[in-house]
């Protein structure tokens, strides 16, 4: 009987004592800003810098400190926050992409920038756009980049070839730089790619209606009828028909990095790590995206990431001002690849030399300068099954399947993905 | 007192079951209970009830394509995986069931692969088997794709799959071996029964319910793969590892699809149950 009460207190403790130990934590006196992010290897360790200058500085002065965590890819980031929604475990930000403006747009937990009262008149104007729902500024963009041709340089200038400018180019230069060891190009385009090679096409050309989705939820798909994904299978088949296309979809920059391919595309916020990998092994050159044909005049989607925010706090919004500075963003830039959000950023007399040394970090800044600025990335539901679709659909294409029958399988698939989504969230 | 101590003495199993009950009912049968109801729901992302769904969400599901590819490719791996996780660890188990000075060195290195983690494990493979550049490509002199092509991925993961599975399969057989009878085993000799004779005759039949137990469990490891192909492959190329959990993965946690969610988690609940209740009415049906 005495046994049985002393294991019955026993229990009773141990059950209680995390709840003592919460109550008895000392109230810190600093104000700690989590932040969620995605960088990864070289690009972490910088952002992990930036973070801790901060803390020894501004922080320290204000009495906030920045606490960085690393949560995977920017999709682990979404695949965490939303598991968190609602626990009471959000941070306070999450650097996310693309892929988590649809479910944040409608989430009731994020604070939007305009509510945070943030001055973003100096950020880049097709930065603020491709985060601008009908809600207001969902994120701040923080980590901005292009999708570039990466090619051997080289190699190409062994050969006497320049990068392609259009898809056409592309086939003949293939021909010319593939051999039966080395693939002239690799990769299979998915979502993140097709916002680009069809969002250019005619001058600018949306996926989906409501321009992407950007103005409100889309609800119809425009890539089918308006035959841009078509003409883009078209030139792809072609592409594949050299035989010198290795269509892998993952390890593509370490076959590029290897020598094993001439060419990739990928986004600019690789370069730094490319050119690290590639280690002097050969000159790594980068390039505007070809040109899906000679009507796709619009130019290159600006992608990367925004910092999304829950926690409506000066700290938070110090951190954010801190994050979008001058400085910072040369900073960032510089050791990534990313392009400076920043207007200001590009007046500063240490970035313009440092451009003057690096010639290959202009082009993705020329990039989005030149381009439609009503581009905008595509907000889909259920991104990332919409994502894997694109590369098996392109693969089937490859394999043989019609065309016009892969087309409007695609269009099926993503309007599916709308009809689910619009039904559990109307 | 003698009424006290009579009623301490008739609830204390209760009491000592009870946590494991509570626990279970929290987080594994009213968590079921609630996604099977929410499958004739329609629920939002949020978790709100938005109407009665009735069988909408499961034909959402069934009209699928990638579902529907998702259920045949986990059929695929279940019929590659586990004749090859049965026939390894048994060939395995059995060159080694004799207890012998040496025997510990082979033993070692069988259980070994329970050492490290199903994550670790995944990472590595992903390194080893990265395409054409891969290490084992190096090593055997060959020029697979390994992961980059949809058959290749698909053998990595089963590799993968044996390798998570081994240690423990080979435990359970290793110690079945050795636990029977020796005196049958010994009547069997001086009946002059010797070599493959012996062993398919006599020893193997006597672990029968160890190797079904080993099959039920790669069964389970089957149906239920999920994060060796996250690490590994993310379902790919061209959604050619997509099995039933990995599409689950997508649509609920990334997609946050509760449609789906319910629908399917619902169902695979059942498959598995099912797969347990064939394996129960088995194992009472032995004398």
């Amino acid at each position: 009987m005495r046994k049985l009460t002393l294991i019955f207190i026993i229990i009773a403790m141990a059950i209680t004592a995390p709840l003592f130990a919460a109550g008895g934590k000392e109230k810190a006196e600093t104000a700690k800003v989590t932040i969620w992010h995605s960088a990864q290897g070289a690009n972490a360790t910088v952002f992990e810098e930036i973070a801790q200058t901060f803390n020894d500085t501004i922080g320290k002065d204000k009495g906030i400190e920045i606490e960085a965590i690393y949560q995977g890819k920017a999709n682990d980031v979404l695949t965490s926050v939303n598991a968190a929604s609602g626990t009471g475990n959000l941070p306070d930000i999450a650097m996310m992409d693309a892929t988590a403006a649809t479910d944040m747009n409608h989430s009731q937990y994020l604070v939007t920038v305009d509510k945070l009262g943030i001055d973003t008149s100096d950020i880049l104007a097709c930065g603020i756009s491709s985060y601008t729902s009908e809600n207001g500024l969902l994120a701040l963009p923080f980590n901005a980049s292009a999708l570039l041709y990466y090619y051997n340089k080289t190699l190409y200038d062994s050969l006497g070839v320049n990068p392609p400018k259009t898809l056409d180019d592309m086939v003949e230069v293939m021909k010319k730089t593939g051999t039966k060891d080395r693939a002239a190009f690799a990769g299979v385009p998915a979502t993140f790619e097709l916002t680009t090679l069809i969002g250019a096409q005619n001058g600018l050309s949306y996926m989906l209606n409501n321009r992407n989705g950007h103005d409100g939820a889309a609800t119809e798909v425009l890539f089918g009828k308006e035959g841009t994904y078509k003409t883009f299978l078209e030139k792809w088949k072609a592409v594949y028909d050299t035989g010198f296309y290795s269509p892998i979809t993952s390890g593509v920059t370490a076959e590029f990095t290897s020598g094993r391919c001439a060419a990739m595309l990928a986004s600019s916020s690789n370069l730094a790590s490319v050119i690290n990998s590639v280690s002097g092994e050969f000159e790594v050159g980068v390039a505007k995206v070809p040109m899906v044909n000679e009507k796709a005049t619009g130019g290159t989607v600006i992608s990367g990431g925004a910092l999304f925010s829950f926690t409506d706090s000066p700290a938070v919004k110090t951190v954010l001002e801190y994050m979008i500075s001058p400085d910072v963003q040369a900073k960032w830039s510089e050791a990534t690849g990313y392009v400076p959000v920043s207007t200001k950023a590009y007046e500063t007399e240490a970035y313009k030399a440092f451009l003057e040394k690096n010639p290959q970090y202009k082009v993705a800044i020329e990039s989005l300068l030149d381009s439609n600025p009503g581009l905008a990335n595509v907000w889909v539901p259920s991104a990332y099954s919409v994502y894997y679709s694109f590369q098996s659909n392109i693969a089937d294409v490859l394999n043989g399947k019609d065309i016009d029958a892969a087309v409007s399988d695609m269009v099926a698939i993503v309007e599916g993905a709308i009809a689910s989504y619009s039904a559990q969230n109307n | 007192m003698k009424n006290a101590s009579n009623l301490i003495h008739r609830t204390k199993p209760y009491l000592f079951v009870a946590p494991a009950v509570l626990l279970a009912a929290l987080f594994c049968w009213f968590p079921a209970l609630k996604g099977f109801l929410e499958s004739f729901l329609t629920v939002n992302q949020a978790g709100k009830v938005l109407g009665f769904a009735g069988l909408g969400n499961y034909r959402i599901l069934f009209s699928d394509k990638a579902f529907l590819s998702s259920l045949k490719i986990t059929g695929l791996f279940i019929v590659l995986f586990v004749p090859a996780n049965t026939f390894l660890t048994l060939l395995a188990a059995s060159l080694t069931r004799r207890k012998s000075r040496h025997s510990s060195v082979p033993e070692y290195i069988f259980f070994s692969p329970v050492a490290i983690s199903l994550s670790a494990y995944s990472l590595l493979f992903k390194e080893l088997f990265r395409g054409k550049s891969s290490v084992i490509n190096r090593i055997l002199g060959l020029n697979s794709g390994w992961i980059t092509e949809p058959a290749g991925a698909m053998v990595t993961v089963v590799i993968l799959g044996v390798f998570l599975d081994f240690g423990i399969d080979y435990i359970l057989l290793m110690c079945a071996f050795r636990s029977t009878d020796r005196n049958v085993i010994e009547a069997a000799r001086m009946d002059g029964a010797g070599g493959w004779r012996l062993f398919f005759d006599m020893e193997l039949p006597l672990i029968r319910e160890t190797v079904l137990v080993t099959v039920f469990l790669a069964l389970k490891d089957a149906i239920l793969i999920s994060a060796p192909i996250i690490i590994l492959t993310e379902g790919g190329p061209f959604r050619s590892t997509e099995t039933i959990m990995f599409y689950y993965y997508v649509e609920a946690f990334k997609s946050g699809n509760r449609a789906v969610q319910n629908s399917l988690a619902s169902l695979v609940l059942s498959l598995a149950a099912c797969a347990m209740a064939v394996y129960n009415i088995r194992r009472r049906r032995q004398p």
